[in-house]
């Protein structure tokens, strides 16, 4: 039966046993994340914290301890459910021995595809990620950029519904990485499911809807990045104003930074910024700008890990 | 179908990317030539007149059958030893090299079994050896065909056993690759496979040197659960010899070994996490 969902997990948990079963490591535990199909979906985590053995158990290559993950409806452990899956690991190793071409037709292979809709295939998908002059070049004499890139080629090669990155931007320069969001994007744009698991939180902003931070094996924060990184309030920037009117002001905001004869006064709600303005018109004073300020992602990042990690 | 073309055609380029491979085919063609250019038979209404080697006259022989059956019981031995050894070293890397961090998690996220990706490397591996001992073993036997006019279809079956008695030991090649993910001990523990199975054989000689009947049963028990590399090879030249072959217990105690052994490395493979 169909699923609205490209990911589901219930209650996915690893345990990790040393050789003679003395000490147990938790690695995953118990994590239940739904990706729905078409989404732009961030997995994201301190080192440590269980992104690449969770995206390991989607794909099979780890087998869970308890819980479940289903891929479009599909138990995980199906070789059938990763038909539709085009996956990019972490420090990838491609056969050195292989060129461009014979890498690329080697997966669209394994993923079923026939020799002559291979061979049609390859020199546009090369062209798409920049690597057209290299196809007949051994993957050997590739810089670490351009095997990402030809590394996101495989992944692309049998038109997967569910894209699963794992650090995609690694060693690419931002000029690639550029190129890679725009590639991305088109695919965001045909609906494919994206699930992205990146240390690069920047890169997960900007292009991910959903996020999920994990800690030590559980699920910290999820949500939608916008709901995540809003609320923290509105940045006000005047000039020319008494002494007077800056100390009244300062006493209602949550901060002041004065700079070049600029005054930026932070204030943690609506009410507050516009009784501000209201006093800086009666006294007219310039008012630079008004503008809602929210967090980085860097910013839930951190606090999240940290306010897991303090008691 | 097409994922299991692409795994055998994976391993052949692997294979071939590998120079030892090359040694392989290198040392082949080397010993062709050596047959081809080397040794000039002239032969007399039938008889074999002179056996001419690095232009010396090195042996003389009235029965030219019987010393093409001996030439090609030489070459078939040479090629069960010396060709083993070189193949289960050559072939020793290729299954852990799939299993190195980076790889193997892009194999496993493709829409193949795990036991699909296990047995198509193992197939494709069989195969590069088996091109590499047709390729010798026909070669010679078209040389020896041409210059004596003795066409003995025996020496042709050395091509199967080979194979046979190789892909029995690559199963232990595959099995410790998959336990342990190194060429070395995987080579290790086949080479002694090998080099006991010659001391295992002499079974009639040594129950009759053991003291107990508990010793004799343990010796028994080693020497029918080894794969019978010294008597698939002393078959071979029987075979080849014309002379009475009892090949039947050598090949399905080797075959349930070879079938024990990869069924493991398959179960293994299956529970590993990666």
């Amino acid at each position: 039966m169909p699923s609205d969902f490209a990911i589901e997990t219930s209650g996915l948990t690893k345990v990790f046993r040393t050789p003679w079963k003395r000490r147990e490591v938790r690695a995953v535990n118990g994590i239940s994340i739904n990706v729905a199909r078409g989404a732009t979906f961030g997995l994201l985590g301190p080192n440590g914290a269980g992104k690449t053995t969770f995206v390991k158990m989607l794909l099979s290559a780890v087998h869970p301890t308890s819980g479940s993950a289903r891929i479009f409806g599909r138990n995980a452990s199906d070789a059938e459910a990763r038909r539709p899956i085009g996956y990019l690991p972490e420090n990838h190793r491609f056969p050195t021995y292989l060129t461009g071409d014979g890498m690329l037709d080697l997966y669209a292979g394994l993923s079923g595809m026939p020799s002559g809709q291979r061979k049609k295939l390859i020199p546009g998908l090369l062209a798409q990620v920049g690597l057209d002059q290299w196809g007949d070049v051994r993957l050997g004499k590739y810089s670490k950029g351009m095997l990402q890139r030809v590394g996101l080629a495989q992944a692309l090669i049998h038109s997967p519904s569910l894209l699963i990155l794992d650090e995609p931007s690694d060693g690419v320069d931002p000029v690639g990485r550029r190129d890679i969001r725009a590639i991305l994007s088109e695919l965001e744009a045909k609906g494919v499911t994206i699930f992205i698991n990146s240390h690069l939180l920047v890169e997960v902003e900007l292009f991910c809807h959903e996020v999920a931070i994990l800690h030590k094996g559980e699920v910290a924060l999820a949500g939608r990045v916008k709901d995540l990184t809003a609320g923290k309030g509105y940045r006000l920037t005047a000039t020319q104003m008494t002494d007077t009117l800056r100390s009244e002001l300062a006493t209602r905001a949550v901060s002041v930074n004065t700079r070049d004869g600029l005054c930026d006064f932070q204030f943690s709600n609506r009410e507050d910024a516009n009784q501000a303005l209201d006093l800086l018109r009666a006294q007219h004073c310039e008012v630079e700008a008004l503008t809602p300020t929210t967090s980085t992602l860097e910013e839930v990042f951190v606090k999240t890990v940290q306010g897991h990690t303090q008691p | 179908m097409i994922a299991t073309l692409a795994l055998i055609q994976d391993t052949f380029r692997e294979a071939l990317a590998r120079k030892i491979f090359w040694g392989l085919f290198g040392l082949s063609t080397v010993m062709i030539l050596f047959f081809l250019f080397l040794l000039n038979i002239d032969i007399v209404e039938g008889a074999m007149a002179t056996v001419t080697l690095f232009g010396r006259t090195v042996n003389r022989v009235s029965d030219v059958d019987k010393w093409v059956r001996s030439t090609q019981a030489i070459v078939a031995t040479f090629l069960y030893t010396w060709s083993m050894f070189l193949s289960v070293f050559a072939s020793a890397g290729l299954t852990p090299s799939i299993l190195e961090p980076g790889r193997i998690e892009l194999l496993l996220s493709k829409p193949v079994s795990r036991v699909h990706i296990l047995l198509g490397r193992y197939v494709g591996n069989v195969l590069v050896v088996a091109c590499n001992v047709a390729y010798l073993v026909t070669a010679v036997w078209v040389i020896l065909g041409i210059k004596t006019g003795i066409w003995s279809s025996a020496f042709l079956v050395s091509i199967a056993t080979t194979i046979f008695v190789f892909a029995v030991l690559l199963t232990v090649v595959v099995l410790v690759g998959v336990l342990f993910e190194s060429a070395a001990l995987a080579t290790m523990v086949t080479i002694a496979l090998m080099i006991m199975s010659p001391i295992l054989a002499q079974t009639s000689t040594m129950l009759k040197l053991l003291s107990s009947e508990w010793s004799r049963n343990v010796w028994r028990t080693f020497y029918y659960c080894v794969p019978k590399v010294f008597d698939m090879g002393r078959a071979t030249l029987n075979l080849i010899q014309h002379d009475p072959v009892d090949v039947a217990m050598p090949i399905w105690t080797s075959a349930v070994f070879g079938a024990l052994v990869l069924g493991t490395a398959v179960l293994v493979f299956r529970k590993r996490d990666f």
